[in-house]
């Protein structure tokens, strides 16, 4: 089995990968013998794996080829609604009717910190460069996406357990503000836990992806590390920001137009 | 000589209520009128609609047909916010915040609808209190501690001394020892008598306190012969 090098990084071949799935079928042998009922599963997500990657690889390689400012555009659209649909289906105490403020908290968050990482600190040029610009709004997106996904789920788990309290509250005169505001608080602080640890945990329990991938490819370690502390930090406030839009367009869904708390017999 | 308006009328009030059997009227065309200084208890069975009606009267429920007016003023000209700080209802099931006693009774004087009103200071809260024996309960206590019958107290205390013209009560003396009870029917019959107008949902036997009894039944309002 020989490797190859190109610009210092080692390329995988194609009976190296197969060498890798090697794991997966052990661990799906391994399951099936404790009957732990999680080998579909399991061959499901392997087989997506490959897929999805590889589509991306192309997806990607097509992208960067092409260079052109819609085709990013496009792309992260796409990446947008995709990341909504999962936020959707992420909180199933949320009401129907979120897919906008999904979208647009999802759109705000992965527009401005992507193109402030691109734009004020990488010095990305063209502004559009799908090098940067794909790759980033990915790690944006996608933990912004978790952050997003607990914070909604949160606040409406939360308004729900609250229900006695907040038609206490609507009682008194309180505004559907004044009534949730403890909810709303909540659920932020539970939309930023995932972001909190990772910065707690990066460099000493695990060394973060983006940067692992750097090391790999062949760059020096103090640049991927600073490279890595840019993401962290702007992944952290895009969660904040994202959970705090679709937070704030949403919790309304549950209160009527005369900012009565809807209980659960009244909803349609 | 012009007739003197209701303190609180209700006309033709209609909801109706989706179940897993379909579509089911809890209120088919309720008519109620509340004199000032009176109490009116309202019994019925189970699931009759006796919370709904509160509920509706409070414009705390969605869907209401029907009008509302309070002291000759249709509800329709009255933001609802404002409508609740005259119309105020007590909950059957307490809900207190996480906090201290004093903090509890203080709260409506922190929201918005009433910016700019003084909230009652301690010797008012302390005096509020020891008309409902719960004298040996102090402000600052952690309302967590507190037994139900005690957090019963406390939100009955609450809306009392938001000073609302009329008091929707539900089920009151749900969750209180006979002792207790006979504090709040009181302080509830001192506050009608001061020109209030009270509405009591009420499973217990009659107290003797009640102007008039009424019966929700399948819908409908019946006067209860005394």
């Amino acid at each position: 089995m020989t490797t190859q090098l190109a610009g210092g990084v080692v390329l995988i071949g194609w009976p190296q990968l197969l060498l890798a799935s090697g794991f997966v079928f052990v661990t799906g042998a391994l399951a099936l013998w404790m009957q732990l009922g999680v080998t579909k599963d399991l061959a499901i997500g392997a087989v997506r794996t490959y897929v999805q990657l590889l589509l991306l690889g192309l997806v990607l390689g097509w992208a960067f080829s092409v260079n052109q400012w819609w085709v990013v555009v496009g792309i992260l659209a796409l990446m947008t609604v995709a990341a909504a649909r999962i936020i959707l289906k992420r909180a199933p105490d949320a009401p129907s009717g979120l897919f906008w403020a999904a979208v647009t908290s999802m759109a705000v968050t992965g527009i401005t910190v992507t193109f402030a990482v691109t734009g004020l600190v990488i010095g990305a040029d063209p502004w559009y460069s799908p090098r940067y610009v794909i790759p980033i709004a990915g790690m944006v997106l996608g933990n912004s996406m978790t952050g997003i996904a607990l914070s909604l789920e949160r606040v409406f788990s939360d308004l729900d357990a609250r229900a006695d309290e907040l038609l206490a509250m609507s009682a008194l005169g309180a505004t559907p503000w004044e009534a949730a505001h403890p909810s709303i608080r909540t659920a932020l602080r539970a939309g930023l836990i995932p972001a909190i640890n990772s910065m707690a945990a990066a460099g000493i329990v695990f060394i973060p992806g983006m940067m692992t991938g750097q090391i790999l490819a062949g760059a020096d370690p103090l640049e991927a590390t600073k490279y890595q502390i840019v993401v962290m930090l702007m992944v952290a406030a895009a969660e904040v920001i994202g959970a705090v839009i679709a937070v704030l367009m949403s919790y309304k869904r549950r209160f009527t137009a005369d900012g009565v708390f809807l209980e659960k017999g009244l909803r349609d | 000589m012009p007739e003197t308006p209701h303190m609180l009328d209700a006309r033709a009030l209609t909801v109706d209520r989706r179940v897993d059997a379909g579509l089911i009227r809890v209120l088919d065309g309720v008519d109620l009128a509340l004199e000032a200084g009176t109490l009116t208890d309202i019994v019925g069975p189970s699931g009759s609609g006796k919370s709904t009606l509160l509920l509706a009267l409070a414009r705390l429920l969605p869907g209401v047909e029907g009008t509302l007016a309070l002291e000759g003023t249709a509800a329709e000209t009255i933001e609802p916010r404002l409508w609740r700080m005259r119309v105020a209802y007590l909950p059957q099931r307490n809900a207190l915040q996480p906090g201290t006693v004093a903090s509890n009774l203080t709260l409506p004087w922190r929201l918005k609808i009433r910016a700019g009103l003084q909230a009652p200071d301690e010797a008012t809260l302390r005096e509020a209190l020891d008309r409902v024996r719960l004298a040996d309960v102090a402000l600052d206590r952690d309302v967590a501690r507190l037994s139900e019958g005690q957090a019963a107290r406390i939100t009955f205390v609450r809306t009392l001394l938001t000073r609302p013209r009329v008091l929707l009560l539900d089920e009151p003396d749900a969750a209180l020892d006979a002792e207790s009870s006979a504090e709040v029917g009181r302080a509830t019959r001192e506050f009608a008598d001061a020109g209030g107008a009270v509405v009591r949902v009420r499973h217990h036997v009659a107290d003797g306190l009640a102007d008039r009894r009424l019966r929700l039944e399948h819908g409908h309002l019946t006067e209860v012969a005394s």
